[in-house]
């Protein structure tokens, strides 16, 4: 009896094929997905995997902000953008100081006996190219090369103050609440909202090069 | 109405299988590795698509994923397992495009200007980008691969098929 079937032959070939296509492209995934694995475990810049990088973070919801909000914030003049910073600090229960109460830390006498602190939140290349004279590098994105140099430091200060570049720029929240979470008292860490960005624009006293060595203290 | 001798049109697909490989390829590759040698940057570029919240996922998709895409695109160049590679490519090419347009969308409606004037670093590894060039980038992407993924690329690759 004669099956009028176009080809069943190739059909069961063009079946074969999308199959082994598809196994394939499991295979390229799942050896893809361990090659990454190892790589970032291996890698020096690589990802702690269970790490929260973003310590503290405040989700829109709890600042009553949807997506939306957020991405029109981020085309409104900068005083909104300023409210908004100080409400997310407030939240995270952190101390907000501004240029005028930075400078007068900065002109303390007390930087010198390394009462007052300032620590740069940014990473090693932007501290480089220019920071606060006198300022430690904390990355935290880094903090288990920091951490042992810089959570001393703070211990021993009376007022620590915490800066990354400034405008919507979270990092030196997360500095400080990991700082926090370290054992340094919520009371001695400010966060310098305008950041880099405004000392920098105000004309006052940068510094460039490299971070010192871990274990020598910062230039005065 | 076919004016080209068969032999030059195999010749001409067979060149353009070989350059489609080699541009979907290499794009992978260059922006997988701008990437995966700075995480950080991509973990904070993720984060702001506020797709995924928890630390673990997040942290797998910055740090594996650009070594994910090198890998991809290296099978691609050599040609290993094209069809295969070609399919995971546009697995991730697909959504991807979707949530930038989304992301260019919300910033186009923000800030009021045209459409084409939204530019901003989408996290595929060139930096800040206008979002049309991005988009007309990410459909010839897409074209290549799917044209790889249904069968194009096979000259000059060292093992077409992984399962033969």
């Amino acid at each position: 009896m004669n099956v009028p079937v176009g080809n069943p032959t190739e059909d069961d070939r063009s079946g074969r094929s999308s199959w082994a296509v598809l196994t394939e492209a499991v295979a390229v995934v799942a050896t893809g997905a361990i090659l990454g694995l190892v790589i970032n475990s291996i890698s020096p810049r690589g990802l702690k995997l269970t790490r929260n990088y973003f310590p503290g973070a405040i989700h829109p919801a709890q600042l009553s902000e949807t997506h939306d909000a957020k991405t029109v914030r981020a085309a409104q003049p900068p005083h909104h953008l300023a409210e908004h910073v100080l409400a997310r600090l407030k939240a995270k229960n952190l101390n907000a100081i501004g240029l005028d109460r930075a400078k007068a830390l900065f002109a303390d006498a007390r930087r010198a006996s390394g009462l007052v602190v300032f620590l740069d939140a940014r990473d090693e290349k932007q501290f480089a190219a220019g920071h606060i004279p006198g300022a430690y590098l904390f990355n935290h994105y880094r903090a288990e090369r920091y951490l042992p140099n810089v959570l001393p430091v703070c211990m021993n200060a009376q007022q620590v103050v915490i800066y990354c570049y400034g405008a919507d720029c979270e990092d030196s929240e997360f500095a400080a609440v990991l700082l926090r979470n370290a054992g340094v008292p919520n009371e001695k860490l400010f966060v310098y909202t305008g950041g880099y960005a405004e000392w920098h624009a105000n004309g006052l006293p940068i510094a460039t090069g490299p971070a010192p060595m871990l274990s020598e203290p910062a230039p005065k | 109405m076919n004016m080209l001798p068969k032999h030059v049109v195999l010749a001409i697909t067979d060149a353009g299988g070989i350059i489609a490989r080699l541009v979907v390829g290499g794009m992978f590759i260059y922006t997988g590795l701008s990437k995966g040698l700075d995480p950080v940057a991509f973990l904070k570029l993720l984060r702001q698509y506020e797709i995924v919240h928890t630390p673990l996922l997040l942290n797998m998709i910055a740090g594996v994923l650009p070594w994910f895409e090198v890998f991809c695109g290296s099978l691609l160049v050599a040609g290993v397992a094209v069809r295969g590679t070609a399919v995971t490519v546009l697995a991730m090419l697909i959504p991807f495009t979707i949530v930038v347009l989304r992301h260019a969308l919300r910033l186009q409606a923000a800030a009021n200007i045209p459409f084409c004037a939204v530019k901003f670093d989408c996290g595929c590894g060139t930096g800040e980008v206008y979002i049309c060039a991005k988009l007309i980038e990410n459909a010839i992407l897409v074209f290549l691969t799917i044209w790889l993924a249904a069968g194009a690329g096979r000259k000059l690759a060292l093992r077409y098929q992984l399962l033969r």
